[in-house]
């Protein structure tokens, strides 16, 4: 199926007509569960649709979480079975799925200001609603809006992206056909900064082509952090304006 | 009992007190690998005995005719299993996966199955129903680190020198049957090993919060703060690097990343967890260094499959036995 698709034509247009430097559309929305969590965030990156709800900082529910002078963050994942094509149940405990939840997890203990709530844990949730690749970088994104929504003091945001190569030119963010067919990194950066938090290649690529895809990906974080930063402003400025607490 | 290993304040301070003054406790540098040492066994094919300073790893290779999957039908099964007893730590329970074997296991997994390295559509006997499955289990005897780097070369190394029985296939059609040679009759047949990927993790050590720990000493002024100002000044002094790190190295450590690369130049895995930001051009450094030290432990390994054949054929009789041309490999 996929020798059929022309994943990146001569002309320079990709499947869904992008450019190879184009990020998909980006919509987030923040607090959209105001009354179930202390911080909601829903992000739809082209198809692929995460929510995240976020409690916390709060009592822990299990004592063997508590850290003594930090918090302790706790993030659960769950695919809803009808994301894919096909309807799958996936089970609770596969293995992609915890990797994805501590990779997550240890990425905003450090980006967290995590020296303030002692012997607190907070709890993520996050339900990817429809997968069209870059699910693990909408995770992170949704997590990182969730966080600021629930008041939770950062030191920076976290913005993810993911950058492949098809033979040798370089695409930013891709969906699922393109994530089966090329090598591709997901990368978070901190902000705007050159520091990566989170690096993640899992298919095979010549040692040349990775700097390239990594310079890509960084931009492209960078990108999606100005979206997420307006996106914040936004929702502050209206927040302000209606007085609400 | 599963305890857990925190090293004690004192023993933190230490160790990172030493790495701010560029010291090792076991006088290595930053970038040097432990003594490696590989050796198979002498009777059996495909089991390795892989010591990385003191943590030991054996990977066993066995195969057997198995049915492949369905929507699979030529391609072989390849399974590696990696569970962590609690021979190798008290910290491992058996039966349950701890995060750190659940890391171990997806890194050994995308690293040697996902990047290919054993090629699946050579153990295909007749496609749809036989196959041979491959299996490769890991015991870990003893953990002092780089339990992942050395699992990584135990299966590489060990897939290399596995042998499996020399097979024909009888008869046309539905009534086909594969007759399996014991090694007494046939001489087996080695795997088709398309790359050896080899694992190195990194540990990253940041500078500021060693001095800020350090800082917390009795009898230093306790007072002080990680520096706010350095957020803006990303040198690349304010991380250290540390390949191969023991044990208490990794308890201590802030962040890590592993990178699986091979003789081609390839990288075929990175993860980099996501404890403690790095600047990006450090991770290409550490990428291409993991390029190096793929190329030395490959030689070691090669070195190692030569000196266990030429022991194997005391009267070089598998010598003659096959048709190959000789291959030189620089």
């Amino acid at each position: 199926m996929a020798s059929r698709i022309e994943i990146y034509s001569p002309e320079g247009l990709r499947i869904d007509g992008r450019r190879w430097n184009e990020v998909r559309h980006f919509r987030c929305a923040i607090n959209t569960h105001p009354v179930s969590s202390d911080g909601s965030s829903v992000i739809e990156q082209g198809n692929t649709k995460v929510i995240c709800n976020v409690i916390g900082p709060a009592e822990p529910t299990l004592r063997s979480r508590v850290i003594s002078d930090r918090v302790s963050i706790s993030v659960k994942l769950v695919v809803a079975p009808f994301s894919m094509i096909e309807r799958r149940k996936r089970p609770q405990n596969d293995s992609r799925i915890q990797e994805m939840c501590s990779s997550i997890q240890h990425m905003f203990e450090d980006a967290v200001i995590a020296h303030l709530f002692p012997r607190s844990q907070i709890d993520v949730n996050l339900y990817i609603v429809a997968q069209d690749g870059g699910v693990l970088q909408a995770c992170i994104n949704a997590t990182t809006l969730a966080l600021i929504d629930a008041g939770v003091p950062m030191y920076d945001y976290v913005c993810a992206c993911t950058a492949g190569m098809l033979d040798r030119e370089v695409l930013l963010d891709l969906n699922r056909i393109e994530e089966s067919a090329m090598p591709f990194l997901t990368m978070a950066t901190i902000g705007g900064t050159r520091k990566v938090s989170l690096l993640q290649l899992e298919m095979t690529v010549q040692f040349d082509r990775l700097e390239p895809m990594m310079a890509a990906a960084m931009s492209g974080c960078h990108h999606i952090r100005d979206l997420m930063d307006s996106e914040v402003r936004k929702h502050g400025k209206s927040r302000l304006e209606r007085g609400s607490f | 009992m599963p305890r857990d290993l925190t090293p004690s304040t004192i023993e933190n301070t230490f160790v990172l007190k030493a790495l701010t003054e560029r010291i090792r406790l076991d006088s290595r540098s930053f970038n040097q690998l432990r003594d490696l040492d590989i050796s198979f066994s002498s009777t059996d094919f495909g089991v390795v005995d892989v010591k990385l300073g003191r943590t030991r790893v054996i990977a066993r290779i066995s195969a057997e005719i198995s049915q492949p999957y369905a929507d699979r039908p030529y391609d072989g099964l390849f399974i590696i299993s990696t569970e962590i007893s609690p021979m190798a730590a008290p910290t491992f329970e058996a039966g349950r996966k701890s995060e750190d074997e659940l890391v171990i296991s997806r890194i050994i997994e995308k690293s040697i199955r996902r990047s290919g390295a054993l090629d699946t559509e050579a153990l295909c006997i007749i496609s749809g129903e036989k196959c041979w499955a491959v299996r490769a289990d890991v015991h870990f005897l003893d953990h002092d680190g780089g339990l992942m780097d050395a699992a990584c070369i135990a299966v590489s190394a060990g897939l290399l020198h596995f042998r499996r029985p020399d097979i024909t296939i009888v008869g046309v059609g539905s009534r086909r049957e594969v007759i399996v040679h014991p090694i007494t009759e046939r001489v087996p047949v080695p795997l088709a090993v398309l790359h050896v990927p080899i694992c190195v993790t990194f540990s990253f050590f940041d500078v500021r919060k060693a001095s800020a720990a350090i800082a917390g000493l009795p009898g230093k002024d306790n007072m002080k703060e990680a520096d706010d100002d350095d957020v803006e000044e990303e040198n690349d002094s304010s991380t250290t690097v540390l390949v191969d790190a023991t044990l208490q190295e990794e308890l201590l450590r802030h962040g890590y990343m592993s990178v699986t690369a091979n003789t081609n130049r390839e990288i075929c895995q990175i993860q980099k967890g996501g404890d403690m930001p790095v600047e990006v051009g450090k991770l290409l450094s550490c990428a291409e260094a993991a390029i190096m030290v793929a190329e030395k432990v490959t030689k070691l390994i090669n070195k190692r499959l030569k000196e266990d054949e030429a022991r194997r054929n005391v009267g070089n009789l598998l010598v003659e036995a096959r048709a190959e041309n000789d291959r030189y490999i620089v």
